[in-house]
């Protein structure tokens, strides 16, 4: 669901580690373990693996030792910020056929949507997947794709571009995202100051989620501390 | 589904760069090819698994962090990454 998937969508062309969404329920958490068992993961850092911590919203991070994976990290989450849970996202999700087999990762739209976080690497990420959606389509128009770009397009010319040639499409999608108005207008110093402000309430709303989940990790350390 | 009107052509490379260009022309399966092969140039060259660190990060902690990276740095720059 991360920089993997990140990887295969066109934003990004490496990733270090796997992050895996998971649907945590006991009988999964158990095919999930006979998995990380096989690549022989341990868990590091905090939290342990536990269902009540997924659940919660935390990451549970793992790294390798089997041979063939060895240092691999792997980062395990069931529920992400402004997205609905498990089984709505697998529903919509992508489908890939690579020669090493079938890959299924989240959609475009819930990977962008997961992507809006507080952290400054991610927001590059998101303007650079929905471009190359842009690209992929080259002159294809489809109205959900259109949709996706108009609401979540970050680069100021292609939102122009786009606003200029379907006015229309653009105009209706105002209310969902109030920016639209600068790029009909053409205005793209407005569109650049209302794109960051964008940007700043979604990281602000970041922090805001993350900050009783911070401070459950932090007593999570400090327990471990305690214990030795 | 319903068909919209096309758009003019944008010129890719003039806009993100001739790497980017050539990398958004690619399909998925090309992408996992390619970045695996970049992925065994970064090992062979010696690059750490792990993640630099990212206080940014919610589950960042320094403490945390050097206690668990196994070898103590951050690993190698990538030079060619999102």
């Amino acid at each position: 669901m991360g920089g993997q998937a990140c990887v295969l969508y066109g934003g990004a062309e490496f990733s270090r580690d796997t992050d895996l969404l998971v649907l945590a329920d006991d009988a999964n958490l158990e095919r999930l373990t006979a998995a990380l068992d096989a690549l022989e993961a341990d868990v590091i850092a905090v939290p342990p693996f536990e269902r009540r911590h997924l659940e919660g919203g935390l990451a549970v991070h793992f790294r390798c030792r089997a041979p063939g994976a060895t240092g691999m990290r792997v980062d395990v989450m069931a529920t992400l910020r402004g997205l609905p849970g498990f089984e709505t996202l697998w529903d919509r999700r992508t489908t890939i056929e690579t020669d090493g087999g079938t890959i299924e990762v989240l959609s475009l739209r819930d990977l962008v949507t997961a992507k809006k976080t507080q952290r400054d690497k991610d927001w590059p990420m998101i303007a650079r997947l929905v471009e190359a959606d842009l690209a992929r389509h080259g002159e294809a128009r489809d109205a959900d794709a259109v949709e996706l770009w108009l609401e979540e397009l970050r680069t100021p010319s292609l939102l122009i571009g786009l606003a200029r040639e379907l006015p229309d499409a653009a105009t209706a999608a105002i209310p969902r995202r109030p920016l639209l108005t600068h790029a009909l207008a053409g205005d793209a110093t407005a569109l650049k100051a209302a794109l960051r402000a964008e940007e700043d309430a979604e990281r602000e709303a970041d922090r805001l989620y993350w900050a009783p989940l911070r401070l459950q990790l932090e007593q999570i350390r400090l327990g471990r501390r305690a214990s030795g | 589904m319903k068909q919209v009107a096309k758009q003019d052509s944008i010129d890719w490379v003039d806009l993100v760069g001739a790497e980017w260009a050539e990398w958004y022309s690619l399909t998925p399966a090309q992408r996992l090819e390619e970045s695996s092969r970049l992925w065994q140039t970064y090992l062979e060259l010696g690059g750490s698994l792990d993640p630099e660190p990212d206080s940014q990060s919610p589950f960042y902690s320094d403490e945390e962090w050097c206690a668990f990276a196994p070898h103590g740095r951050s690993g190698m720059r990538v030079v060619r990454r999102g």
